[in-house]
Parts: C-alpha cells; sequence; structure tokens
C-alpha cells in the first residue's frame, strides 16, 4: 500500500486552515467535476478529490492522518504499512463517506473494513465484519439491445491515487446479458459486482443505470420508441403502402393520404417490449417529407408541371412571412 | 491499470430492477445518508416519490438525481433548493447534448 499525500492532492500546505482546504477543494471540484469536465479521467479526478477532502475536512481524521505523515516510513515513498494500533488514542465520530471510490490507502485506515474493526455502528454487522458499499456506474447500449436483450462486454473505470497522491485510471471488464425489455434511466443490478465485503461478509452490488446511445434512426422516452419515417411528395400526399425497418423488424405500414407537419402514426406494442407485468411501449412513426433532387431535365420539368397544377398554393401562409 | 481479464457475470447476478424499485431507506443508504435527509427533501419538492401501499418507492431516476444534489450539497455546501436547480440544469444540458449529438448523426447519415 502505497501513502497518499492528501496536502498535495487538494495543493494546499500541510498549515492549511480549514477554510483553506475547503475553498481549494470547491475549486477544483468545479474543475473536475464529471458533470462538468469533458476530460477521460474526471471521475478518477473527482474521486481522488473527494478522498482528501474527506479525510483533511474532518478534524479527527486529519490529526489521524497527520500522525502518519510524520511516520518515517511515509516520507521514505514506497510500500506503505500503517504501525499496529497507529489509530489508538484517535476517536472517530463521523460514520464517513462511502458513497465513492475509495484508494485502499483510505480503505485501511478510514474505510468501512477501519470502522468496523473499530465497532463502527451504522450499518455494520459483527465487530469485524461489513458488507461491501454498492457501487453505481452509467452504461450505453444500443436501443436495439432493449428489444432482443444482448450480451455486452462493458468496460468499468475507478480511481486510485498513486505515490504522488495523483489519480489513476483502474479498468474492469464484465460481460453482462443484458436483459430484454430494459429503458433508458433504468437500472440493471449485478449482485456481488460491488465494493468487496470485509471478514467474511458479502461483497455489495453493482448497479447500473442504462442510456441509449444517440441513434439518427430513432430515440427512446420510457418503453415508447419514435422513428423518423421520410416520405416522397407523392407518397405523403396520395398515401402509401410502405415497408418500415423498425428495431423490431421490417414492417408494411399504411400511410393515410393528407400529409401535414407534426403527424405520428402509433404502432400499439411495437416499443420497448414490456416485462412482467408492464406493457410495451409503442412505435411512434414521425412523417418527415423528403424532396427528390431537382438534378436532371425530367425531374425539373417535373417540378415545373407540380407547380402549374397549384397556381394559388402559398407555402409562406401568406404576404410577409 | 487497463486490463485485458473479462469476468462473465451469470445470468443469475442480473437483475433488471422495476420501476419504483427502491425504498426510502435504499435511497438514503445509496445516498449515505440518514432517512431524515430523504424525508426533507420530499417535503420540500426536490425529490418525487410514488406511493405504494403506503411506503415510498423512487425509481432509478430520482435515486441518480438524488445522489447529484447529495454531492452537490456536500461539496459546496448547497443549499437543497440550489442543488436540485443545479441537477435540473445539468439533466437539461445532458438531453440537449444527446438531442444535438442524435440531430447530428441524423445529418450526416
Amino acid at each position: 500500500m502505497e501513502f497518499k499525500d492528501y496536502y498535495r492532492a487538494l495543493g494546499v500546505a500541510k498549515t492549511a486552515t480549514a477554510d483553506e482546504i475547503k475553498k481549494a477543494y470547491r475549486k477544483l471540484a468545479r474543475k473536475h467535476h464529471p458533470d462538468v469536465s469533458k476530460a477521460a479521467d474526471a471521475t478518477a479526478q473527482m474521486a481522488a478529490l473527494n478522498e482528501a477532502n474527506d479525510v483533511l475536512s474532518d478534524p479527527e481524521k486529519r490529526l489521524a492522518y497527520d500522525s502518519l505523515a510524520d511516520a518515517p516510513q511515509a516520507r521514505a515513498g514506497g510500500e506503505f504499512r500503517p504501525p499496529p494500533n497507529w489509530d489508538a488514542g484517535f476517536e472517530f465520530s463521523g460514520g464517513g463517506d462511502d458513497s465513492g471510490e475509495h484508494s485502499d490507502f483510505f480503505e485501511q485506515l478510514f474505510g468501512r473494513a477501519a470502522r468496523a474493526q473499530r465497532g463502527g455502528g451504522g450499518d455494520f454487522g459483527a465487530r469485524g465484519t461489513a458488507r461491501g458499499g454498492d457501487h453505481h456506474a452509467r452504461i450505453e447500449l444500443d436501443l436495439l439491445d432493449a428489444y432482443e436483450g444482448a450480451e455486452r462486454t462493458i468496460t468499468l473505470r475507478s480511481a486510485r491515487l498513486d505515490e504522488h497522491g495523483r489519480a489513476v485510471n483502474e479498468e474492469r471488464r464484465l460481460q453482462v446479458k443484458i436483459p430484454k425489455g430494459v429503458f433508458e434511466g433504468q437500472h440493471i443490478r449485478l449482485a456481488g459486482r460491488g465494493g468487496e465485503g470485509h471478514g467474511g461478509a458479502p461483497a455489495g452490488d453493482l448497479l447500473l443505470e442504462v442510456a441509449f446511445r444517440p441513434d439518427a434512426r430513432w430515440r427512446a422516452e420510457g418503453r415508447d420508441v419514435h422513428q423518423r419515417v421520410p416520405l416522397a411528395p407523392w407518397e405523403a400526399a396520395l398515401g402509401t403502402l410502405a415497408t418500415v425497418h423498425t428495431p423490431g423488424g421490417a414492417t408494411e405500414v399504411t400511410v393515410p393520404a393528407g400529409w401535414r407537419p407534426g403527424r405520428q402514426l402509433r404502432l400499439k406494442g411495437r416499443g420497448i417490449p414490456g416485462v412482467g407485468n408492464h406493457a410495451a411501449g409503442h412505435l411512434f412513426l414521425e412523417l418527415e417529407l423528403a424532396l427528390p433532387p431537382a438534378e436532371t431535365e425530367a425531374a425539373r420539368a417535373a417540378y415545373a408541371a407540380l407547380a402549374k397544377a397549384f397556381p394559388t398554393f402559398e407555402p409562406r401562409g401568406g404576404a410577409g412571412v | 491499470m487497463p486490463t485485458n481479464r473479462i469476468e462473465i457475470v451469470p445470468a443469475d447476478a442480473v437483475e433488471l430492477l422495476d420501476l419504483q424499485a427502491y425504498s426510502a431507506e435504499e435511497l438514503a443508504r445509496a445516498c449515505n445518508v440518514r432517512p431524515e435527509w430523504v424525508v426533507e427533501h420530499v417535503e420540500a419538492g426536490v425529490l418525487q416519490v410514488e406511493t405504494s401501499r403506503n411506503e415510498w418507492r423512487f425509481d432509478a431516476v430520482t435515486l441518480v438525481r438524488a445522489r447529484r444534489i447529495r454531492q452537490l450539497e456536500s461539496t459546496f455546501d448547497a443549499d437543497p433548493h440550489l442543488a436540485a436547480l443545479t441537477a435540473d440544469l445539468i439533466e437539461e444540458v445532458t438531453q440537449l447534448r444527446r438531442r444535438l449529438q442524435t440531430l447530428v448523426a441524423g445529418r450526416a447519415a
């Protein structure tokens, strides 16, 4: 285990006041917050900042950490092991923040296992045991995965701090059978794939939040799916029997005559399949007009004939529009 | 550290969670807060809740939102309503970016 320099992570001196630590943390949090930063390692950076702040903003933890930082092993670098009973004489009243990823260093000193060893309360069981924490991640799937189910390999990134206190990405890959009927925003629980349990207690779960990759062909809203269907002018005006390639496969659709902007056709139950007691969603076909290019003499003549056929047609609704 | 090892998750370990999957206690645990925090935020209208058999139930979207609000409150000492407003804006920006991506993909197709 490597010693983590939390002061370096926040860019503050060891003599920094609580206010200076708070300001440094917030400044860096605004820069690295995953909802704001576009950097690939934003989550890792934020996890490292949170961990450093967890310790340095808590007077009890900071005092204990500082005592360890003064140990010769910490200054020597390389492999670090806290001395036996290093925390004897320190009192930890807070439960600690288990909501994020933490390094082994943090876990051993202040994490769930350490608190369990100290007989911490909360959701801990018998002394020395603690169920692993649940982890959360967001995954992107294709809409077609929801229709058919799929087997996907997902890559999850987490963070640890290196010996210099810098955030380092870690990756793990899981092969998961994606259940049919999943929709955006829903959670898939992978039992036992969260944080490790301590003292023989079970591991936590991994909760995967589902999002669909943007696709020019369709988009989902809950279990309902919207698909754009371009029509030729004569199909739109006169109606047609169109073959549409939907997420569920090719299907024949009767398009009624008399197209107007915003018109949709609803195919009942052709959205994302239902699961259990939940009904399938609907598929909404959004009818759009597609104009053939006037690139040949014959095409230009056809458009000219069309114009002659509608001498009073005013597409812009009148003067000045 | 990147690795080529792939862990195969057996099918019986994969569960598609129901719409209103979480109780107030589960939501509190996921956010690492006390249940009172959940009650306060529901009563303030910051978190949406469904009632089923006299029990509060929360969906996955609300859980993600609650975690985000909790993180904003914790990081910036933010007022719950200000954190909720920020969460609303983050969600809207995310949706708009996705729609933009879809439109760009549609034009390129």
